[in-house]
């Protein structure tokens, strides 16, 4: 049993002028999406975008839902590298550990509001899914498999991985101690201790693994197992959403991981090589999933059948065309660029940040393009067809989410080193 | 126990929407909110071609994709073959309705009572006269008693009629406070030209049984494997991209 140990006093929590602007920033964001919010609670959902399918002529599922999948889909990113670490003891990716645990954890719970933000009765949501739960609805699982498991499998990994560092600054005795105490919880560092921690750890990754894929799996099923919508009743939503769910993630975790790297000044310990690691993990989700996405669309253009030609239609050249190109191209570039640096093996940290964003747009777009169009230009029935258009508290409320998300990171960082300082092997 | 069923002759359809307005005022659903509906389809062009019309109620389905989904047990299937919505425990989350191949699900995306054809607070609607002194107070805004009360066997249930609170789905409920009394629906009791026959499917000699074994019927989108209980008699399914037109016709006008 070793360990790789960094003084503990290297640890600073830094909070320069910079913490603050940003932290007032991002609450103002955050309070305007409760404004908006408290008017979706007076006047009902009206005040959104959506309106009902068929005669009214609207999509229900509008961007709450979208972002419910593209928020738990960010989530996918902790736990993999986890387990990546752990399994396969890749320990180049051991400092990125705690800021990919992290963001699971955030996005899960920013993925958990979208769901009870879209509710029309959210009060009612909160006690009925528990109530009168029915393990014949998909919904079911979202709630019980993302929300409740892999959330709280996702928060007993982070806590437990963080044990050793949270003893090491409670000896320091700076900061907020009582949390660090808490948090250690008499943890003390013998090796028995380390012993069992690491143990633990490795069941508990081996264990959030199927977790994992079950998780992303269960959304795609809430799309999938819908036989009257065309564009989602396809077998492959679930190990597409899976996929997606990884190149929005990774992707993510690029861009934090560079944000984190040159804030924080942590080119010591986030080196190229971390980069390097996720850039060719990224290129190979992406690809994968460009060839999920390739043999569902060439299944329904083969087929042709009416409605979902139509729906086709409306995406390649239709009303979304635009939408649907964009996001074809934020796919296909940065694999382009990812698969280039494979290729040559000069990687450069700007290029995957790039690369990192563009996916995370489309991971954005596409479910846009996956909820909305099979309601507009899906019915079975002749319904003329529907339009939506996201309104301003549709966007705001987002927007908020995003900056609550944003803001619970800024917080953890000040609190919490973001770069584990124990390295337990 | 009887099994509801309803059957829909398309060749006695003149497309008077009788029934949509029947249903509006018997169950007091808001505005844009069509229980029952009528298509007008074209089949043809110009000058080779016909029309007809196609109510479409919910289709009650034995196997229906509302119920399956439905997270907490709102929607929910009965005995005698209705699919209903309990007001009281449904969360809002639509699920039902992207689900429903027909989409005959109307969300209460406003406050119902916001949602009427007329603010009965308005003044001066009919020249000087204000419509609440004249009627007393009293009626309008007109609201069904029936739907406040509780049906199905253990009466524990608020499933009738529309319009209770923001947030809740609702749909057709083959008029249940109407069925539980012994009356017909709504739709079915103000055809004036008798499209629809509505009764118990489970037993053979009953006028809708004798009508549904008719060898022009058919149901709606049957290979969606929904077993719906309304059958349609006297055409054929109408073609999805019959939409392709309407949608043209409300481009131009806009």
């Amino acid at each position: 049993m070793s360990t790789k140990t960094q003084p503990v006093s290297a640890w600073q929590p830094r909070a320069g002028a910079g913490f603050y602007v940003s932290a007032v920033i991002l609450l103002v964001v955050l309070a305007l999406g409760l404004y908006a919010y408290s008017r979706q609670l007076a006047e009902g959902e009206i005040v959104t975008g959506m309106r009902s399918i068929g005669t009214m002529g609207g999509a229900t599922w509008g961007l709450y839902i979208s972002f419910v999948v593209y928020f738990i889909g960010i989530s996918f990113a902790g736990i993999t590298i986890a387990a990546l670490i752990r399994l396969l003891n890749l320990k180049t990716l051991a400092p990125l550990a705690r800021a990919a645990e992290l963001l699971t954890v955030i996005s899960l719970i920013l993925g958990a509001l979208s769901i009870v933000i879209d509710l029309g009765q959210p009060l009612r949501g909160l006690k009925n899914l528990w109530l009168y739960a029915r393990p014949a609805s998909p919904f079911f699982y979202t709630f019980s498999l993302v929300i409740a498991g892999y959330l709280f499998a996702s928060l007993v990994y982070l806590y437990l991985a963080g044990r050793a560092d949270a003893a090491a600054l409670a000896t320091r005795g700076r900061g907020p101690v009582w949390l660090y105490r808490l948090w250690a919880a008499g943890y003390e560092g013998t090796a028995e201790e380390r012993e069992r921690h690491s143990r633990t750890l490795w069941w508990l990754a081996l264990a959030i693994i199927p977790l994992l894929v079950l998780a992303h799996s269960t959304l795609g099923v809430v799309f999938g197992l819908q036989v009257g919508r065309p564009g989602w009743f396809s077998a492959l939503q679930a190990p597409a959403f899976v996929i997606l769910a990884g190149v929005s993630g990774i992707g993510m975790l690029v861009v934090i991981a560079a944000i984190l790297r040159s804030v924080l000044r942590l080119q010591d310990r986030i080196s190229l090589d971390q980069f390097k690691w996720l850039s060719n993990f990224l290129g190979f989700l992406l690809i994968a999933y460009l060839y999920l996405w390739g043999a569902e669309i060439s299944t329904t253009a083969w087929v042709s059948r009416a409605e979902e030609n139509e729906l086709l239609r409306a995406l390649i050249s239709g009303e979304y065309a635009a939408l649907f190109w964009v996001t074809v191209a934020l796919l296909v570039i940065p694999f382009v660029i990812l698969l280039l640096q494979f290729l040559t093996k000069r990687y450069s940290i700007p290029w995957i940040v790039t690369a990192g964003v563009m996916v995370n747009i489309a991971g954005m777009t596409k479910r846009y393009l996956l909820v909305v169009p099979s309601q507009t230009y899906g019915t079975l029935l002749p319904y003329a067809a529907g339009s939506y258009s996201p309104s301003w508290v549709e966007y705001l409320i987002i927007l908020g989410l995003f900056a609550l998300g944003i803001l619970l990171y800024m917080l953890f960082v000040k609190v919490f080193p973001i770069v584990p300082i124990h390295e337990t092997e | 126990m009887p099994k509801y069923g309803m059957t829909i002759d398309l060749e006695r359809c003149m497309g008077c929407r009788a029934c949509v307005e029947a249903c509006k005022v018997e169950n007091n659903t808001g505005q844009n909110m069509y229980w029952m509906y009528v298509f007008r389809i074209e089949r043809g062009k110009y000058p080779d071609s016909f029309w007809f019309f196609m109510p479409r109620p919910c289709m009650h389905c034995d196997n229906a994709p509302c119920v399956k989904v439905c997270p907490v047990g709102a929607r929910h299937k009965r005995e005698d073959g209705l699919v209903l919505t309990d007001y009281e425990r449904c969360i809002g989350c639509r699920y039902c309705e992207v689900a429903c191949p027909y989409s005959v699900n109307y969300f209460n995306w406003k406050k119902p009572a916001s949602n009427q054809y007329y603010t009965w607070k308005e003044e001066n609607i009919y020249g000087s006269g204000k419509v609440a002194l004249v009627t007393a107070g009293a009626v309008p805004p007109y609201r069904n008693p029936d739907h406040d009360k509780l049906y199905g066997i253990s009466k524990k249930r608020l499933v009738s009629g529309g319009g209770h609170s923001k947030g809740v789905m609702e749909k057709c409920t083959f008029c249940v406070h109407r069925l539980e009394k012994g009356l017909l629906p709504a739709c079915v009791a103000n055809c004036p030209v008798k499209v629809f026959t509505f009764g118990d499917l489970s037993d053979p000699k009953s006028e809708v049984s004798r009508v549904a074994a008719d060898r022009s019927a058919f149901r709606l989108l049957e290979n969606a494997g929904t077993e719906p209980r309304v059958f349609y008699l006297h055409a054929s399914e109408p073609d999805p991209l019959a939409r392709l037109g309407l949608t043209e016709i409300r481009r131009t006008i806009r």
